[in-house]
Parts: C-alpha cells; structure tokens; sequence
C-alpha cells in the first residue's frame, strides 16, 4: 500500500480560555496518492477549523499534520484581490509558488473558460468567474495535495462538470484531492467519504457503491 | 538584492495604490483646493514660530506657513487613507500568498518599499502644487518634510489596518490625528502656539523640516530623525503585527513525512 500523502493524528481544537469550547476532537485521517477523499459536516461541525489546520492557518492545540509534497489549498471565500487582473493573480502567484512558467494556469484558465478575462479586473468579474480563478490559483503549480472547501459554490453546471473532470484527472495521476463541503452530491466519484459531527470524524459508507 | 518575488510584491503594491481612484481623485482636487482656501482665509501677517533647529523664534508670513501646513494636512490624510485601506482589505489575500509560499521578509520588504514610493511621490506632487500658490526657499527642504509627514502617516495607516477592525474606525482615527496634529504645529490662531508638548505630536519634525525650507537655509538634522523614529515606530509595529497574522504553523510545501508513518495503514485505498 502506497504511504499517505496527507495525514493528521489526533487533531485537537478549542477556542477560549477561560470555558474552552471543543471544536476538534481527536481527528485523524490520512490520505493516499490517487485517492479523493469527500468530508461532510454540517455548518458549525468544525469543517472550517479542520481545513485552516491542514492549510497552516491555524495551530492545533494537539496532534500534528504530515505532508509528503506540495499543497494546493482553495479557500471556500474567494481570496483575490480586487484591483489586479486575473492574469497579474496568475503572476502573483507563480513568484509564491516559485514556479518558472504558467503552462497549467494557462491550461486550466483555458479549460475552466475563463481566457477572454484575463486581463480584466477582478472587481468586474462574476461571482463565479471569481470562484474559478480562486480554483486556479490553489492548482497552477501541479500540487501533491489539494485541499478544497465547497470548492463548487457558485459554479453552473457546465463549470461544475468540468471541476470533476478535473478532479478525477488529479486522481488519475497520483494526487491526493480532498473535499469539504456541507453537502456532497455525487457520492459515487469519492473514494472514501467521511463525516464530521461535533468535531469528530467517523467514515461513512458511499450511496450506490 | 532585486530578487523577482521582490519585484513582483513591490509592482503589485504599488499598482493597487494608483488603483485606488478615491485617493488619486483626492490628490488632484483636495490638495490644490486645500492650498487655495486656507491660503486665503488666513491673512498673510507676520507669525512668530518657534523654530527648533536655532531654539529662536523666527517671523514669518501667517499665510505662506499656513500653505504649508495645508500641504501637510491634505497629504498626510491622503496617504494614511491609502495605506489603512489597502492594508485591511489585502489582509487575507496577503495570507494567501504567505499559505502559498510566498517569504514573509520579502512580502514585508516590498510593502515598506512601497510606502517609500509612494510617499515620496505624494511629497513630490503636493511641492509641486504648492509652487502655483508660494515660491519656499528650499524646494527640496520643503519636500523632504512632506516626505517625512507622508511617510508617517503611510506608517500609521498601515499600522492602524492591522490593528482597527472597524473602517470607520480608522477613518476617524487618521482624520483626526491629521486635523489635531497640523493645526496644532501652525502659531495661527493657536492657543497652543509654539508649546514645547508640541515636539511629542508625530507631524512636528516634518513641520519643523519644511519651515526650515521655506523661510531659512538651515537644515535641521535632529528633526529630521525625529521623523523618522515616527516613521519607523509606526510601520515596524504595524509589520510586526503583520507577521504574526500571516505566519504558517506547518511549514508545508514539502513536509517530510517518515516512511514508517503508521497513517500508510489507515490510508483509503486508491481503488
């Protein structure tokens, strides 16, 4: 069996000092190459709080987080700048990541439909163009791992089919895609589903496999 | 060293700036409209001012200090607006780019390069404007004080959007600050005219620097300094700040992970 790409022991959260309140509760899951793993938890189960600790925004109060390759994390809020255009977003970023070209931003711009506002700013685009250069912005530098949070709100249908072609072709080639969203429709395209409730993580079998 | 993530920080900060059209529209009607009604208002009699570099006091014309300190007014505003919003609103973003890969020193170098550019081109606009209302002695003295004034209030700003959460907030802070700050260093009408508690106010070095290039030609080395301690005080505080909400606990990007790790046997299998 290949060794996770991705994964976290034991992760413990609380907010507060005083009544400390448990958001996290021991968490712990890993993940292979070429696998696509789904977590769904209601609002307020500590989704958002899983995903800041596996991106490095947040500190545990215990356990840790094991990664073997780079990390490709898109944010569920759009996090963009509003006065550069998509493509000084593909610039900015390319010198974050330390890569030399934009040949996969450039695919994936091409791909996600985007092209003909490269050069627009994103203050003008559309929720769901927005939503799209987020997208691009967590996969231009061909990531090990993916993280993504509700990684589809706000995409139409066409964009939404396009995500999971692009989603399974991760898959294909090795990398680790994890999903988090409240809902997870299309149960069949994960390969391990996991549900978070009151801070704990327990799997979940998949409708119709 | 020009490093590219250097360069690529630095061009983004700056075009955000000149995106910013509200101050940019500020610039060009505020500043001139600034000189123009305080310059009239205020009669052009003899002022005493306190003048720190000699410890005299020298005379000088009510109305061509009052230009002056309008010029300080309208830019320290204009710059601290900049900077507090740009600093607030690009807050996550920059997290972002931290999350991403980019190198916190780098970010940091490049936003504290653009405030320098920016506030030395502000300084320069506001010198030029103030030549159509009054010739100063020493152009340069008299920039080199409104660069010193910009380059603190841009400090403050970027201070104040790490800090204040409320925009409004900050708004108020920095209008105020400016307000109270440049009427207080112009003897017009002033009951605190020329008060030594006036040298603790962070726009009294800069004032003292551009008084000493409109009526004098002597250069005043410690208020000089006096500005830049300012400057320093608020943009280091404010990037401190600044690098302790952008840090990244889990150095990601290629973690090692020890091939032994029992997560291989708790792995999902990949089909």
């Amino acid at each position: 069996m290949p060794h996770a790409l991705l994964s976290a022991r034991g992760l413990t959260k609380s907010y507060g000092r005083l009544r400390p309140h448990l958001v996290l509760r021991e968490v712990s899951f890993s993940v292979a190459p070429g696998a696509l793993l789904g977590i769904v938890g209601e609002n307020g189960a500590g989704k958002s709080t899983l995903l800041k600790i596996l991106a490095g925004e947040l500190r545990p109060n215990a356990g840790h987080v094991e990664m073997d390759g780079a990390l490709g994390y898109c944010p569920q809020e759009v996090i963009l700048n509003p006065a550069l255009t998509v493509d000084q977003h593909l610039d900015y970023f390319r010198a974050a990541y330390g890569i030399t070209d934009l040949r996969r931003a450039n695919e994936l711009v091409e791909r996600l439909s985007f092209t003909r506002y490269r050069s627009a700013l994103v203050s003008t685009l559309s929720g769901g163009t927005k939503q799209k250069l987020n997208l691009t912005l967590a996969l231009m530098h061909n990531p090990d791992i993916l993280l993504l949070d509700e990684p589809y709100q706000g995409f139409d249908w066409e964009t939404y089919l396009r995500f999971w072609d692009l989603a399974a072709e991760l898959r294909n080639r090795g990398r680790s895609v994890v999903v988090i969203s409240h809902l997870l429709f299309d149960q069949r395209r994960f390969d391990a589903l996991y549900q978070l409730e009151d801070g704990s993580l327990q799997p979940m079998p998949i409708e119709g496999k | 060293m020009m490093s590219d993530p250097y360069r690529t920080a630095l061009r983004y900060a700056l075009r955000e700036q000149t995106r910013n059209r509200l101050a940019i529209g500020l610039l060009v009607i505020f500043v001139p409209l600034w000189y123009f009604l305080l310059g009239t208002i205020i009669p052009a009699d003899p002022l005493p001012f306190r003048f720190r570099a000699t410890g005299a006091f020298i005379q000088v014309n009510g109305q061509d200090l009052t230009f002056l300190t309008a010029g300080f007014n309208a830019l320290t505003l204009i710059i601290g607006f900049m900077f507090f919003a740009s600093t607030r609103s690009g807050a996550r973003f920059d997290h972002r780019l931290v999350l991403s890969g980019y190198s916190r020193p780098v970010l940091i170098l490049a936003k504290l390069s653009a405030l320098v550019v920016a506030a030395a081109s502000i300084a320069l606009y506001a010198s030029l404007v103030l030549l159509v209302f009054w010739r100063p002695e020493s152009f340069a003295l008299v920039w080199l004080g409104y660069f010193g004034a910009a380059l603190i209030y841009g400090g403050l700003g970027l201070l104040l959007g790490v800090l204040v959460s409320s925009e409004l907030a900050g708004f108020f802070f920095i209008i105020m600050l400016s307000l109270m700050d440049t009427f207080f260093q112009n003897p017009y009408g002033n009951p605190a005219a020329n008060k030594p508690f006036l040298a603790w106010f962070p726009s009294y070095g800069p004032v003292q620097l551009a008084v000493a290039g409109g009526f004098t030609h002597v250069f005043p080395t410690r208020e000089m300094l006096v500005s830049l301690a300012w400057f320093a005080g608020f943009a280091l505080l404010g990037l401190a700040i600044f690098w302790r909400r952008t840090r990244a606990w889990n150095t990601h990007g290629h973690a090692s992970v020890s091939a032994a790790s029992p997560a291989a046997a708790e792995a999902p299998s990949s089909m």
